[in-house]
């Protein structure tokens, strides 16, 4: 019995799972006991590691990879905002919200891809400044998140079924759900630049 | 024979701007003063020395790049076909169009404001002038694509890719608009900044007169 | 009664997307609490230039 619960309810298994970790790292204060022990990882991305080596030597190509990773940003946003408001029922409404959210979401993977990589490039070369930042901490949490529940919550349910059969606040509800998470990592990668 | 060719571009080139340096050295003289007049306004300081305010600007006109050019690169992707195959390329263009237009209203606009903020050190930066002309670029393309599309049949529409002049048209527009960001992007750093320059064809094509008239 | 309609994937989303908004909204009001505080200490009050008319 339990395993039948464990197979039609993986989802909300998981998702209670990642809840109570969560949950367990507050309260132990693992953050705290593991925070110190990064420090030596960020230190050699930024002075041992070739892509730390390269970011600090020619300032132009940080500069161009920081411009990659600005135009990745930017067809993220626009797939995801395409989607979500095709979800909202404000764009696009002639056309059915299935043929939208299968047909962005290739695009979205590959952005996201070059994102991540080039995102890696950048913070490598400031590494030693943005550890102590805590706004590179929500940005880290926030793609994490953002990702996970695009992923692996999202895109599954909107592909299961005809989206009308899954009902319109459902929709809404994870259309904003995506739109604010994705504009909290543009938001606070922005606010990293500025500190 | 590539030698040869090669030298006459660079005396042509040399020609055309001792020629033309004395009609752009005037432009460049009188944006430099439009610049230190906007720099010595009220509402320029404020923009710049507010604690937020500088801030606030440049991370909205940064962060509109996801609506305005993440709808424009939807509209040429599917032109390539990359994406959304199966839906009408028109009707993409069409939808998309407004929530483009909006993005790139407050992009101007914001863009505006910061150069108001820092008038000098953007009227003298390369890289600025460089993203100007790209920009300048970008919407002819834009106006030539869209009345290509206009006078384009519609009967292509259902199909995976455009013809071949919207494809170009396309091609075109995406890497016109990644310069314009990546020259958006350069615009901070100080590699040719006019105290750190020596080349007269740098000093003049980024504007430094004093410079210039100190050589 | 319908079976489907909160099956697993549906209870997920519903639950993750609650969890989503909850967090942003918590950093944000947070986030624009601390701006108002740091603008009051900049300022002496809530304004966004240094503005001397208003002096």
């Amino acid at each position: 019995m339990l395993g039948n619960f464990l197979n039609n309810y993986k989802s909300v298994v998981g998702l209670g799972f990642v809840v109570l970790a969560v949950a367990l790292v507050e309260f132990f204060e693992v953050r705290a006991a593991v925070y110190p022990g990064l420090l030596p990882f960020f230190e050699w991305l930024k002075y041992s590691s070739w892509i730390g080596y390269l970011g600090i030597t020619y300032g132009s190509v940080y500069a161009t990879v920081q411009a990659v990773h600005l135009v990745s940003m930017a067809i993220i946003g626009g797939t995801v905002l395409v989607a979500d408001l095709r979800l909202l029922g404000i764009l696009l409404k002639d056309i059915p919200s299935e043929t939208i959210t299968k047909g962005t979401h290739q695009c979205f993977k590959y952005s996201l891809s070059a994102a991540i990589a080039t995102g890696i490039f950048c913070a490598a070369g400031v590494a030693d400044k943005v550890y102590y930042m805590p706004v590179f901490w929500i940005k880290m949490l926030a793609l994490l998140a953002g990702s996970c529940f695009m992923f692996f919550i999202k895109q599954p349910l909107l592909n299961s079924r005809p989206h009308k059969e899954i009902g319109p606040w459902m929709l809404r509800m994870l259309a904003v759900a995506s739109i604010s998470i994705w504009f909290t990592v543009a938001a606070t990668g922005r606010w990293i630049g500025f500190s | 024979m590539r030698k040869d060719v090669y030298s006459s571009v660079k005396i042509i080139f040399r020609i055309f701007i001792l020629r033309s340096k004395g009609s752009i050295g005037v432009i460049n003289e009188l944006l430099l003063q439009f610049a230190q007049y906007l720099e010595a306004q009220e509402y320029s300081q404020m923009l710049v020395s507010g604690y937020y305010s500088w801030n606030w600007l440049e991370a909205t006109h940064v962060l509109t790049l996801m609506i305005s050019i993440g709808s424009l690169f939807i509209i040429d992707f599917r032109m390539l076909g990359w994406v959304l195959p199966g839906v009408s390329a028109t009707t993409i263009a069409d939808r998309l169009h407004k929530p483009m237009i909006i993005g790139f209203s407050i992009m101007f606009i914001t863009g505006i404001l910061l150069v108001y903020a820092k008038p000098v050190e953007n009227v003298q930066s390369l890289w600025f002038r460089i993203k100007m002309i790209l920009l300048v670029l970008a919407f002819i393309n834009a106006w030539v694509f869209n009345s290509r599309m206009r006078a384009a049949d519609g009967t292509w529409d259902s199909a995976r890719v455009a013809p071949k002049p919207l494809r170009t048209g396309a091609i075109i527009s995406l890497f016109l608009w990644c310069g314009v960001v990546a020259m958006g992007r350069f615009i901070p750093y100080d590699w040719v900044d006019c105290p750190k320059v020596s080349n007269t064809a740098l000093l003049w094509a980024s504007g430094c007169v004093e410079q210039l008239n100190a050589l | 009664m319908n079976n489907s309609k909160w099956d697993d994937r549906t209870i997920a989303a519903a639950s993750s997307s609650v969890i989503i908004l909850g967090a942003l909204l918590y950093y944000w009001v947070g986030e624009v609490q601390s701006t108002v505080e740091l603008l009051e200490l900049a300022y002496g009050s809530f304004k966004f230039f240094n503005n001397p008319m208003v002096f």
